[in-house]
């Protein structure tokens, strides 16, 4: 089997005043970037499947960040964070909360905006470019360190998405069919053995 | 018999060196392709897929042109106060030194000022200098 999907099991606070949660497309997989992104010296990439699913684990935890004018990457704007992530077709959609409270415009943006105007950016670090002289790099090892929220126009995949769940259900199913570990005895491997363990019985909680 | 077993081991024999061959030759191929995607491959420190903007070549030609126009106007702007601040010189002293035959002050040599000032004392042939300078007239 292949674990196309992975969560941090957030406990339950109700009419929490900080948490917002969100969701959205992080990135196509196995598709070209509609544009070079920062970094790329101007080729644009491809992230393999294969990579993104082995590097799922790095993005949970990770943080989403902001600038003022809603265009790129600032790691000093943490506005919330990734608690879910998985690879459904050729998108990487991932789910978590905004810091709501903390960051009050970040949340004005979102609903005073037009409408999917939103989107989203990855960012790696370690990246594995499998030829240099390819015209279009394909990524085939990366390590996810954190994502951004930013207008739809400014994000090297134009099919991103970023949204606000007014109301959030995640429905918590068993792995029914067998795991096969990217490695098996790493701890990327042992980690997602813990994930598993958690992943037990069914049950849908609405936030 | 004794041939025939001969000929099966020199057989054998270059069997044996055919495959040995072979195998040196797959050892240089294999270290070839790794050489190979060592050399196309790489690693990034770090990549985000938002998109870098720079600026076009015109956008930062016009600024440049901006610029350069705008320190024009302030150097035009600068040497029209230079010609519009030259001060007029007292009356006094225009007569002073009409009386000893310099009746234009827009530009007035030094030796021809000193002789026109040949009468006056120290201090007061400092206080005309010092006039006409201010209006821009010594040369």
């Amino acid at each position: 089997m292949r674990l196309d999907a992975m969560a941090v099991t957030m406990p339950e606070v109700e009419g929490h005043p900080n948490r917002v949660p969100f969701e959205g497309v992080l990135t196509l997989v196995d598709e070209p970037s509609n544009r070079a992104p920062s970094g790329a010296r101007g080729h644009r990439v491809i992230l393999t499947r294969a990579a993104a699913l082995s590097a799922l684990p790095s993005l949970l935890g990770m943080a989403v960040d902001y600038t003022p004018r809603w265009d790129g990457h600032d790691a000093r704007r943490k506005c919330g964070i990734i608690t879910e992530a998985d690879v459904a077709g050729n998108q990487l959609k991932v789910s978590g909360y905004l810091f709501g409270r903390d960051f009050p415009e970040v949340e004005q943006q979102l609903t005073r905006g037009a409408p999917e105007s939103m989107g989203m950016s990855y960012e790696l670090a370690d990246a594995h470019v499998a030829d240099m002289k390819a015209e279009v790099w394909t990524l085939t090892r990366a390590t996810f360190t954190g994502a951004a929220i930013l207008l739809r126009e400014k994000a090297a995949y134009r099919s991103t998405a970023f949204r606000l769940q007014g109301k959030r259900c995640r429905t918590v199913v068993p792995m029914e069919r067998p795991v096969r570990m990217a490695a098996r005895h790493s701890a990327y491997g042992r980690g997602i053995n813990q994930g598993l363990q958690i992943l037990k019985g069914k049950e849908t909680r609405c936030l | 018999m004794s041939i025939e077993t001969n000929d099966v081991l020199g057989s054998l024999s270059e069997s044996m060196e055919r495959l040995s061959a072979a195998t040196s030759l797959l050892e240089k191929t294999v270290n070839w392709l790794e050489q190979r995607e060592v050399s196309m491959t790489g690693e990034l420190l770090k990549i985000t897929a938002a998109v870098e903007e720079k600026p076009r070549p015109e956008q930062e030609l016009e600024r440049k042109l901006a610029v350069a126009e705008q320190q024009i106007a302030e150097l035009r702007a600068a040497a029209a106060q230079g010609v519009t601040a030259r001060k007029t010189v007292p009356a006094a002293t225009a007569q002073l030194l009409a009386k000893q035959g310099i009746t234009t002050l827009d530009s007035v040599e030094a030796g021809a000022l000193d002789v026109a000032l040949t009468g006056l004392s120290i201090e007061q042939r400092i206080a005309v200098k010092s006039q006409l300078m201010r209006a821009g007239a010594l040369v």
